[in-house]
């Protein structure tokens, strides 16, 4: 994939320079980021879906998906909500400081399989980062996919991520742009309800179509339920799963879900992979 | 992979063929060997089971003395191979420049003497954990610079099933040298190239026959005459009642989740990596972990092994049936470790039994 690093230590990352960070929402920022290696970044390359580990130097390391897409190399892009000690300690850096990278690991969504196909993306929160990246490559090669249906959903107006594609996504002609909110505020204009009740509503054909999820893992398992209620067979959905990982490697021993690894094995699953060993602890 | 670390790192050092048969067996006496392992701590760093606050580990061999009374070591040798805590880099910021050095894998030679066929076989089994995609030059350096001159077993050791998990006590095909004691001395079994190396050309060890070999075989103290549990049973049943949550919450019960078995467990490999600040800089680390920690697998929202029976059941699976569909071996080789020392008595062959039952 990448050069090795000196000394074969895998746990080693690249330094790279944060060139912008935007604030999405109250406790998510999306960073861009830059390699410090002028060669590395003319050689590095990634799919969509991949993910990489990210050290903020003294604090730790955090796993995040590449949110942004492989067919827009001029930096890369992820986004973090603030939940614990790394995260806060993103927060706090700004344009300029140095942060460490290792990846990208695991695999990706199959778009082979996504080719000449109607595509509907359903996201919650955060969970829209590692579809940003899908749908900003698809977008990319818009010719290849037929119709594209984009259902994102959030607690509040306030909880929305990525507003600035949400709003370019909405006056893109070849896209089917919903949003849902929990619960709307007096200037809401999207839908009001949770992702997987109007997802139903919407009711988007199974025919000809593939389904991509991603979001907090509740969303993730009703989202689940209704599209197959809607007719979507196991080999049509794709969804990406979170699970604790350290070294995004297949070592370090906690990311697997039966004898599969998140971090190695996915974290792009397609539900038929899953739904026939263990699914409760996901 | 990298075709250079490969080089560097042999998978396994070559182990001598059929054909070398009758140059496999040597004897030496008790005083030649300790000066042959005397006089190797000249070239490599030489290890052998030695005490330590009253408990058994492996430390530098003093010369003086063979160790006497050797069951096997509280700690299992692979916190030589995988560090309890290994730094990996450090990084030194300085106004506005950000530098980060990268540690090597430990360099030097040396010879663990005295390990038993359990843990030698246990390093075998984690081996492909760390080559698989992403080689880990750290652990598989340390395999490479570390030459296995295993003893066989007297006694069976308290809380042990090795027999059950294929492990012969006297017997290994995972060390370069492997010695069964004899009255007047050591019979040798040579199992590599580089075993055969390090014996040298002198006389110290004579030439055996594979019959003195045979003959060296003795009858291990304290075992027993039926296994324990069927080990085919217990994988399948493993896999088969991985959603039974009753039997997983029984097993469980007693658990502390206080992690012992895991740190004291010759195959449990699962680490943290983290980082502990310096003055102008810090260090990352590796460092061991445990699935019985309730925060192991904690994210931000939830936690998919909230439970302790969850928990329990992730260990169990892991070494009987996961790991199995991963690599063909089981993550376990009955060292015994897991059930002497499980501060509530928590046996795993008796929650073996009841998985396969």
């Amino acid at each position: 994939m990448n050069e090795r690093l000196p000394e074969g230590n895998i746990y080693q990352p690249h330094l790279v320079e944060i060139i912008k960070v935007i604030p999405e929402t109250w406790d998510t920022r999306t960073f861009h980021i830059q390699f410090q290696d002028a060669a590395l970044r003319e050689t590095f390359s990634f799919f969509s879906g991949q993910f990489a580990e990210y050290s903020v130097f003294g604090e730790g390391e955090a796993t995040f998906c590449i949110s942004s897409s492989p067919t827009r190399m001029d930096h890369l892009e992820f986004s973090v909500k603030r939940v614990g000690r790394v995260t806060s300690a993103l927060h706090q850096l700004n344009e300029g400081d140095t942060i460490g990278f290792r990846g990208p690991y695991g695999n990706h969504f199959p778009l082979d399989k996504l080719k000449g196909k109607n595509l509907l993306f359903v996201g919650g929160g955060i969970g829209l980062a590692p579809l940003r990246s899908l749908i900003q490559n698809v977008l990319d090669h818009r010719l290849d996919y037929r119709e594209i249906t984009i259902l994102y959903g959030a607690r509040s107006p306030q909880d929305l991520c990525f507003k600035y594609d949400l709003e370019a996504w909405f006056h893109n002609p070849s896209v089917k742009m919903i949003t849902t909110v929990d619960v709307g505020d007096k200037d809401w204009k999207g839908k009001v309800g949770l992702v997987p009740n109007v997802l139903e509503d919407v009711a988007p054909s199974p025919v000809g179509a593939a389904a991509i999820t991603c979001g907090p893992p509740i969303m993730i398992r009703y989202t689940l339920k209704s599209l197959e209620r809607l007719g979507f067979t196991p080999s049509q959905i794709w969804t990406t799963l979170e699970m604790k990982m350290k070294c995004g490697l297949g070592k370090c021993g906690r990311c697997n879900i039966g004898p599969l690894y998140v971090c190695k094995d996915g974290p792009v699953f397609s539900l038929e992979e899953i739904g026939y060993f263990v699914s409760d602890e996901f | 992979m990298c075709p250079f670390l490969s080089e560097l790192f042999p998978r396994r050092t070559r182990t001598i063929s059929s054909n070398d048969r009758r140059s496999m067996y040597r004897r030496i006496e008790p005083e030649r060997l300790k000066k042959w392992l005397g006089g190797l701590r000249d070239r490599v760093e030489v290890l052998a089971p030695g005490k330590e606050n009253g408990l058994w580990t492996f430390r530098r061999f003093d010369g003086l003395a063979l160790p006497r009374g050797f069951q096997n070591s509280r700690l299992p040798p692979k916190a030589l191979f995988l560090e309890p805590l290994k730094a990996l880099f450090e990084w030194k910021s300085q106004g506005d420049s950000f530098k980060l050095n990268p540690f090597p894998p430990a360099d030097g030679q040396r010879v663990i003497f005295g390990i038993r066929a359990c843990d030698a076989r246990a390093l075998r089994i984690l081996q492909p954990v760390f080559v698989r995609d992403y080689e880990d030059a750290f652990y598989l350096r340390n395999l490479s610079r570390t030459l296995l001159l295993g003893e066989a077993c007297q006694v069976q050791c308290q809380g042990s099933f090795c027999e059950e998990m294929g492990i012969d006590p006297q017997d290994s095909g995972d060390c370069d040298l492997f010695f069964r004691e004899i009255s007047q001395g050591y019979m040798v079994k040579v199992l590599s190239e580089r075993g055969a190396a390090l014996m040298g050309e002198g006389d110290l060890f004579e030439k055996a026959s594979e019959e003195e070999w045979s003959s060296a075989r003795r009858k291990i103290r304290g075992s027993r005459k039926k296994p324990f549990f069927d080990l085919e049973r217990v994988r399948a049943r493993a896999s088969e009642r991985f959603s039974e949550e009753s039997l997983w919450q029984r097993i469980s019960a007693t658990c502390i989740n206080c992690g012992i078995c895991t740190y004291l467990c010759p195959t449990c490999h699962c680490f943290d990596l983290c980082d502990l600040q310096t003055p102008g800089g810090a260090v990352r680390f590796r460092r061991w972990d445990s699935c019985a920690f309730p925060d192991f697998t904690k994210m931000a929202g939830h936690n998919p092994r909230e439970e302790k029976w969850r928990r329990y059941r992730q260990r169990v699976s892991h070494k009987f049936n996961f790991f199995y569909q991963n690599f063909q071996a089981m993550a376990c080789v009955g060292c015994g470790r897991c059930v002497a020392y499980c501060p509530v008595n928590l046996d795993l062959r008796e929650v073996l039994l009841e998985v396969a039952g």
